[in-house]
């Protein structure tokens, strides 16, 4: 079995591409998050608008 | 740091090397025309919403890039063209392409999907799979008429915008759609006039390569006249105004023009100025008689840019139209 020490050009790199793939995960997670947030928001208020025109709302069960 | 297994060699791709798997210069067309189709549709879709759904748009488009570079790898090596490409320059290992490709199309049409709706979602996945799947392993190395039917996956963007915005696909989207697509033709055949060396060195059977310059500056003349009359058409249906039918009408007539002046030419009779040269011409750089079909591929674009924003415009801005 043979190893062998990585060259710096080659930690370089990796070191690069693991932020990029960090930045891109924190940013999905933020997107997920907020699209989560605006849903739950739509439904609120779909609910409030409902309950104002007097329909009969519950919750799923 | 050491490593405990035999190490094969380490990548040494940049984050920038999968950025340009993304293909950003057709990316920025895709995001220009499905803004287009999401702000013409109307609709209710708050601008946090709308701005998730545009970069799904853009990442799926990029996707699909990414995965036509993975599996066009030895094609793209071959062309002058596209061979400085990260995985046909062997900067970025091929499984490693397909693998981004296929987690950011995922991610993309999930996204868009949730936040949106799975109309959208799932326009953008069958555009991702008619141009990966579709285009890039069935129809481009079969038949001289792929950039026909393969155009349509460049003209979705705009329909899954109007359907993110709205739920709905309705004819005006289609509109839209019927625009670019017919603007493909002659766009990347003027494109393939001046660099049919490098399809016909990849063995792409491109119409110059496959019928001759002659009948391609023929059929480019006749896409053009089909193509001309249907960009117009939505200033006389009301889903453009003054303005749209005034940047349809005198750029039409502009292509027109060009695409005449071009079946006139001679352009692509003579091997390309990269083949004559033996190395990579600027994209813009060919032979005097190649110029014609150089010209109508730069007003091309400037074209379907000026149409788009012309909708664009007349939709923020409320200008009047015909109804």
């Amino acid at each position: 079995m043979t190893m062998r020490r990585l060259t710096p050009e080659e930690l370089s790199a990796r070191s690069r591409r693991n932020l990029a793939i960090a930045g891109a995960m924190v940013v999905f997670i933020v997107l997920v998050f907020s699209v989560t947030v605006l849903n739950l928001k739509r439904n609120i208020d779909a609910r409030k608008e409902a309950i104002a025109a007097g329909q009969p709302v519950e919750y799923a069960r | 740091m050491t490593e405990t297994a035999p190490q094969p060699a380490i990548s040494m791709a940049q984050p920038d090397d999968f950025f340009q798997l993304l293909k950003p210069r057709v990316m920025s067309l895709v995001i220009f025309t499905a803004v287009t189709g999401l702000v013409v549709a109307g609709g209710d879709l708050d601008w946090l919403s709308s701005a998730i759904a545009i970069l799904c748009i853009a990442v799926g488009a990029g996707a699909a890039g990414a995965l036509n570079m993975a599996l066009e790898a030895e094609t793209d090596a071959l062309m002058r063209r596209t061979r400085g490409r990260p995985v046909a320059a062997g900067r970025v290992n091929k499984n490693d392409a397909m693998t981004f490709g296929v987690i950011l199309s995922v991610f993309s049409v999930m996204l868009l999907g949730m936040t949106t709706n799975w109309l959208a979602g799932g326009l953008l996945l069958m555009t991702i799979l008619y141009y990966a799947v579709f285009y890039t392993l069935l129809l481009k190395r079969r038949t001289p008429q792929n950039i026909v039917i393969g155009g349509a996956a460049g003209a979705f963007p705009p329909v899954i915008g109007w359907a993110a915005a709205t739920g709905q696909a309705p004819w005006q989207a289609w509109l839209l759609f019927l625009i670019i697509f017919l603007w493909t033709p002659p766009h990347s055949w003027a494109l393939a006039l001046y660099s049919a060396g490098d399809y016909a060195r990849a063995g792409i059977p491109m119409m110059p390569v496959a019928r001759g310059a002659k009948s391609t500056r023929l059929q480019i003349l006749i896409y053009s006249l089909v193509f001309v009359p249907v960009a117009a058409a939505p200033g006389l249906v009301g889903l453009g105004g003054y303005l749209y039918l005034a940047v349809s009408a005198i750029g039409g007539l502009g292509f027109l023009f060009l695409a005449f002046r071009l079946w006139r030419s001679r352009a692509g009779d003579q091997p390309d100025k990269a083949e004559a040269v033996g190395r990579e011409a600027a994209l813009y750089d060919v032979r005097v008689e190649a110029k014609p079909a150089r010209n109508l591929f730069a007003f091309s674009i400037l074209y379907l840019m000026a149409l788009f924003a012309a909708l664009l415009v007349e939709s923020i801005t409320a200008l009047p139209g015909l109804s």
